[in-house]
């Protein structure tokens, strides 16, 4: 269905299709409200953004896809919450519970020293096959800290921008490209280490 | 000529499309001749592919929510 036909349903009222909303764009909302708000106050946020969004529905003039809007409400929300206690971006690095691809892994002439080794399922099919990796992968998403996580599920699951991604947060694309790139080094380090060893 | 541990460090740039011109082809360069690298981005990928297929936890109170939502619009609009 398209953001046109929800619509339509959504101003006629039908529970369905806030039913459909909700399953749809909340996540990347709660997302959002996380990386801004943290967790303690995400799901109030998210909640005040859902009925800013329904008393607005009528007027929303779709410049933006509805995703963005939605994203953009619950951005603005977040952060009147946050006015007089703005966080500082944390690029600090929590550590992973199986590590990130460090300087360990590389000799003095930054030539791999423990190179990456074949890995047995090579489909994410098969990998998300094993519950105990979707339980070992979920541990590590939650060790990350709030930004970090937020950033790596909106570009990966998402889908979202680099540059859509540092707007709606307010910090800059270079800081959405480290919170990135050290994300993913650590899922990388947790789907290694259970392919070496087949356990968490 | 870069090493194995700057192509790491320029990695998810790469699967962005956020290099330069210049660093895209220092970093094609490397990965035609170094196997633990190409290793290293098909697996880096791997994951990327593996965090969106991961499904997503379920939503505990839908209805009661959509219900809620299709309520309050309907009497937004008087």
């Amino acid at each position: 269905m398209s953001d046109q036909q929800l619509l339509r349903r959504l101003l006629a009222g039908e529970d369905a299709a806030y039913r459909e909303l909700v399953q749809r764009y909340q996540g990347a909302m709660r997302a959002v409200a996380f990386a801004i708000v943290g967790s303690r106050h995400a799901e109030e946020v998210v909640q005040d953004a859902w009925l800013a969004v329904v008393r607005s529905l009528a007027g929303f003039e779709q410049r933006a896809s509805l995703k963005t809007w939605l994203l953009s409400i619950t951005a603005n929300l977040a952060r009147t919450r946050l006015k007089h206690n703005r966080r500082e971006v944390l690029l600090d690095d929590l550590p992973g519970p199986h590590g990130s691809v460090d300087e360990a892994r590389f000799d003095a002439g930054d030539h791999w020293r423990q190179p990456p080794t074949a890995w047995h399922d090579d489909s994410p099919e098969a990998l998300l096959a094993e519950d105990e990796l979707r339980q070992c992968l979920e541990r590590t998403l939650v060790s990350l800290s709030e930004l970090q996580s937020s950033v790596l599920l909106l570009r990966e699951r998402q889908m979202l921008e680099l540059d859509e991604i540092a707007g709606l947060l307010e910090i800059s694309q270079a800081n959405v490209r480290v919170l990135l790139h050290r994300a993913r080094l650590k899922v990388f380090a947790t789907l290694e280490h259970f392919e070496e060893t087949g356990q968490c | 000529m870069l090493k194995c541990r700057q192509l790491v460090a320029l990695s998810s740039d790469y699967l962005d499309a956020q290099l330069s011109l210049r660093q895209r082809l220092a970093v094609r360069a490397h990965l035609a001749m170094c196997w633990k690298c190409r290793r290293f981005v098909r697996q880096l990928q791997l994951t990327q592919a593996v965090l969106r297929q991961m499904p997503e936890a379920p939503i505990d109170d839908l209805d009661e929510r959509a219900r809620a939502l299709a309520a309050a619009h309907r009497d937004s609009q008087g």
